[in-house]
């Protein structure tokens, strides 16, 4: 498969980076085509500009504000998120490349009247989120994984109907050692050569 | 009481920002002492740096780069967040106003590695948001800033404070009736602070 991995962490030597590499090294030797894009690397602008908010509804592929972004988009057939979970949801440098990378008419399109949004990413097989949470796994769900079920439920809702999931998390980052992490990185090898 | 609004919609002239500056104007009128955040007209970067995120947890310095943020927040009594909801979530502009300001010994405390929420000075929370879904399509992917509000920022401000969660939803069939119906919602809850 070709799998776009958006990763999305502002320190190089951070367990994120390490979840990274050993997620392409596992995706590699499996066969598959790896595109990664490193959201902080490329220094993404998330702020979406007053002038996009106002064409956001008649936005057309053709002025796209990211093009090279759009065309990986549409060339991936899994789609891969690996990030820090932040107040329960993903880093602003993430989320606003969902606001304003998954436009109208490359994900989805606007009815005219009533009724839902036609999904248009229904080339996505597998959507796939790993993550790190500082908190524990049960306030997690209490709380709901707000970042998980943004792109899981939200961003899975523009995907084909028969898009798999997967969900990965280390809770309790603050508290983890050497051998949790090591478990952890093993856990997401075995996971992804499966996929 | 001392009201912090944080606004965060681009265009001036859109439903959302209209509700912000009715919001102002009700509460100044109403006789509060009113803070006003508007992050895209301070040009708010939304982005942890690489040296943020390292001293994230060292109290001496991790609130030094949104120093007058964090003093801001810590002032409120009442805090009211004007936003639209995109993708299920916050603007990005927004979410990474909590990422950089919430902070370890700001808005929470970590004792024994265990998270100890400390935004005690806040007392009212209010949330005026617009969804361009359904309620029942925004419910079925579990409503993300909906939990946030009534579930996260509810547990992180003074305990047992009252939290209203207004949200207009399917903004692209909105019209004049369902409009002005939502603003005097919003204006019933801002009289109530």
């Amino acid at each position: 498969m070709r799998i776009l991995l958006v990763y999305c962490h502002p320190v190089p030597e951070s367990f994120c980076a390490a979840i990274r590499d050993r997620a392409m090294q596992t995706l590699t030797t499996a066969g598959h085509q790896v595109d990664l894009l490193d959201l902080y690397a490329e220094g993404f602008e998330p702020v979406m500009p007053a002038n996009e908010r106002r064409h956001y509804n008649e936005m057309t592929l053709a002025d796209h504000p990211f093009p090279d972004h759009a065309e990986r988009l549409q060339a991936a057939d899994a789609l891969l998120f690996i990030y820090p979970t932040w107040w329960y949801g993903l880093p602003a440098m993430l989320k606003g490349w969902l606001d304003r990378v998954w436009t109208p008419d490359l994900t989805f399109r606007i009815p005219d009247g009533p009724g839902p949004i036609e999904p248009l990413m229904t080339h996505i097989q597998l959507l796939g989120v790993i993550t790190t949470c500082g908190a524990p796994r049960w306030w997690s769900y209490l709380v709901a994984h707000p970042g998980k079920r943004t792109i899981l439920r939200g961003m899975r809702a523009l995907c084909g109907r028969k898009c798999k999931r997967l969900f990965m998390a280390h809770y309790l980052m603050d508290k983890s050692t050497p051998e949790s992490r090591a478990r952890y990185l093993a856990a997401v090898e075995k996971r992804l050569a499966r996929i | 009481m001392r009201v912090l609004v944080v606004h965060a919609h681009p265009v001036a002239s859109s439903f959302n920002a209209s509700l912000f500056r009715m919001s102002v104007e009700r509460l100044i009128k109403n006789g509060h002492e009113v803070d006003v955040i508007n992050l895209y007209e301070d040009g708010f970067n939304p982005v942890m740096s690489e040296t943020e995120r390292l001293n994230y947890h060292d109290l001496e310095v991790n609130r030094q780069p949104v120093e007058a943020y964090v003093d801001r927040l810590l002032k409120a009594e009442a805090l009211v967040l004007v936003y639209p909801v995109w993708n299920y979530g916050f603007p990005a502009i927004l979410k990474g106003w909590f990422d950089r300001v919430f902070l370890p010994g700001v808005s929470f405390g970590l004792v024994g590695g265990k998270v100890r929420p400390t935004l005690h000075n806040i007392s009212k929370l209010l949330v005026v948001t617009s969804y361009g879904g359904s309620r029942f399509r925004s419910w079925l992917m579990g409503d993300p800033p909906r939990r946030i509000a009534n579930r996260m920022l509810r547990a992180t401000i003074k305990p047992g404070a009252p939290v209203t969660y207004l949200a207009h939803y399917e903004m692209n069939l909105s019209t004049n009736k369902t409009r002005h119906a939502f603003m005097s919602r919003v204006e019933k809850a801002l009289d109530r602070i």
